[in-house]
């Protein structure tokens, strides 16, 4: 019955605007790095463009390969925190704001079948999002012809972004626990955005390795130098998905599904 | 119609308590195979929560429900294997055609391809097949959610309102269609209405909820022979006058708009 639930977990998106929009929107993120990197490479073109340069000589960044390819590992850890967030409201909270759960809630089927088959969709969804966005990213910065730009160099970039962009997934569940506890797109984004403000913040302090917030910045080096996390934080990570899956799958199994 | 002895549905003592607010209050109900059960209220009066609790939707705080002999329980949904719904307002998914709608419907009840086509013809939905269902008009969007209740041919139908947004011409084909169900294929319908002129033209058995509880219960020639009673001293000729003009006008219109109804039953 799982084949089924998720065929037609995948047949609903057909004709959505939304899955173009996510990859959209993280497309630019490249685009808007690429064009960083022009600045500070040829600052006085810039300048004659209009283009102003010195937030781009602020950030500390150097117009070479791999501060490009290092940026990358943020692009797509941040859109792991922010727009995957919005990828699963919209999966799971689709159904209240549509009002179709009370249509899925009482069909035959076992609802964790649904929870599971919708954070699969999301993974896909991601997983494509991902790929053709490192592709693109890829591209441009051959384009780009940056001083120190290899293959190991961008091998290594795309592995430490799979790497962001997986262990981001791991906080998804979570999100879609708020989104079904919360029937809508609002607690989920809200959540997401607080999420990730307070885990900047505790970013700076020791608690960082165990506040799961915390743990993804910490490792693309969104706060200092990229870390090697210890095993512990894999674990709450680990935990906090284990804890998103049951917590949603209970959520629609007990709690009173009224729109 | 062949009326069973055994229940499609019964609740016992069934509850549901919403803080202070008591919106279901110790119902009682025995809905027999093969028959329609109209459960008339007010609007408020618990029918959309009882409809919730029959579907599993909601937990009662107190009491059971069985559904075709199932004890329905939270997040058990086995019971709705031969159950076919709709529940307050017709949605659907407003990206997909209504083609894709039924589909997603028809793999998620395990039913044969060729459902699909047929119960769109049963509800005329055919011309609208590759619309959108966002794009559908109300009384469309009704037929949709019906159709996605019939697709998987039922034994028993649990509809909330089911004449929302139909026009009169619309009212009559689904009550005509509901009554060929039960006559033909034993099917048994349990149906909510604010209406009583919807349920009295078509119900075996009348229920009235108010305040979430069973205030009255019975056959529906015993509620119009009441009703009549009640009628004759309670309302004044021109009143009643103004009931038959009403019947008459909308006999009158489905007549000049071709409705199935022409000179037969409005």
């Amino acid at each position: 019955m799982f084949g089924q639930v998720l065929i037609t977990e995948f047949l609903k998106l057909r004709r959505s605007k939304v899955p173009w929009g996510t990859l959209g929107g993280l497309s630019l993120a490249p685009l808007g790095l690429a064009l960083f990197m022009w600045i500070l490479r040829e600052p006085g073109r810039a300048a004659q463009l209009g283009l102003v340069g010195a937030k781009a000589n602020l950030s500390g960044l150097e117009a070479t390969g791999p501060a490009y390819l290092s940026t990358l590992t943020i692009v797509f850890g941040v859109g792991g925190m922010l727009l995957l967030p919005f990828i699963v409201a919209y999966i799971f909270g689709r159904e209240y704001v549509e009002a179709t759960a009370k249509n899925m809630l009482a069909l035959p089927i076992d609802r964790r079948w649904f929870v599971i088959a919708k954070l699969v969709v999301a993974a896909a969804w991601w997983l494509v999002l991902v790929v053709v966005v490192l592709a693109e990213s890829l591209v441009i910065g051959m384009l780009l012809g940056l001083p120190g730009f290899s293959a190991g160099v961008a091998l290594g970039a795309v592995g430490g972004s799979m790497r962001a962009a997986a262990i981001s997934y791991l906080l998804a569940p979570v999100v879609a626990w708020v989104t079904v506890a919360g029937r809508g797109y609002m607690g989920p984004i809200a959540f997401a955005l607080a999420g990730m403000a307070v885990g900047n913040l505790l970013g700076k302090t020791g608690w960082a390795e165990w506040f799961p917030w915390s743990i993804v910045p910490l490792m693309i080096g969104m706060v200092g130098q990229p870390q090697t996390l210890p095993t512990g934080s894999y674990v709450v990570l680990a935990a906090m998905f284990v804890v998103g899956v049951v917590a949603t799958i209970a959520q629609l199994r007990f709690a009173d599904n009224a729109q | 119609m062949t009326v069973g002895m055994v229940s499609a549905i019964s609740t016992h003592a069934l509850t549901k308590r919403y803080h202070d607010v008591l919106a279901v209050d110790s119902l009682d109900l025995d809905v027999r195979q093969g028959e329609i059960y109209g459960f008339l209220g007010r609007n408020g009066a618990g029918k959309t929560t009882t409809i919730r609790m029959l579907l599993g939707l909601i937990r009662p705080t107190n009491g059971e429900v069985k559904v075709l002999g199932r004890r329905v329980s939270s997040g058990e949904t086995d019971a709705f294997r031969r159950v076919g719904y709709l529940v307050e307002t017709a949605t659907a998914y407003p990206n997909l055609t209504v083609r894709e709608n039924l589909e997603i419907q028809r793999r998620l009840t395990r039913t044969n391809p060729a459902a699909i086509d047929s119960t769109m013809a049963l509800l005329r939905l055919e011309p609208y097949a590759e619309k959108r269902a966002g794009q559908l008009s109300l009384g469309n969007k009704q037929r949709l959610a019906l159709a996605r209740a019939l697709l998987h041919s039922p034994e028993l139908l649990v509809l909330d309102e089911p004449a929302n947004a139909l026009d009169p011409a619309g009212i009559v084909e689904i009550r005509e269609l509901l009554r060929a169900l039960v006559d033909e294929s034993g099917v048994t319908v349990f149906m909510s209405s604010h209406i009583l002129a919807e349920v009295a033209h078509l119900a075996d058995r009348i229920g009235i909820v108010h305040e979430g509880r069973l205030i009255e219960e019975s056959s529906r020639e015993e509620l119009a022979a009441k009703a009549r009673a009640f009628a004759a001293d309670a309302y004044t000729p021109e009143e009643r006058e103004q009931a038959l003009l009403t019947a008459d006008l909308e006999r009158y219109f489905l007549a000049r708009t071709g409705g199935p109804a022409e000179g037969g039953e409005a």
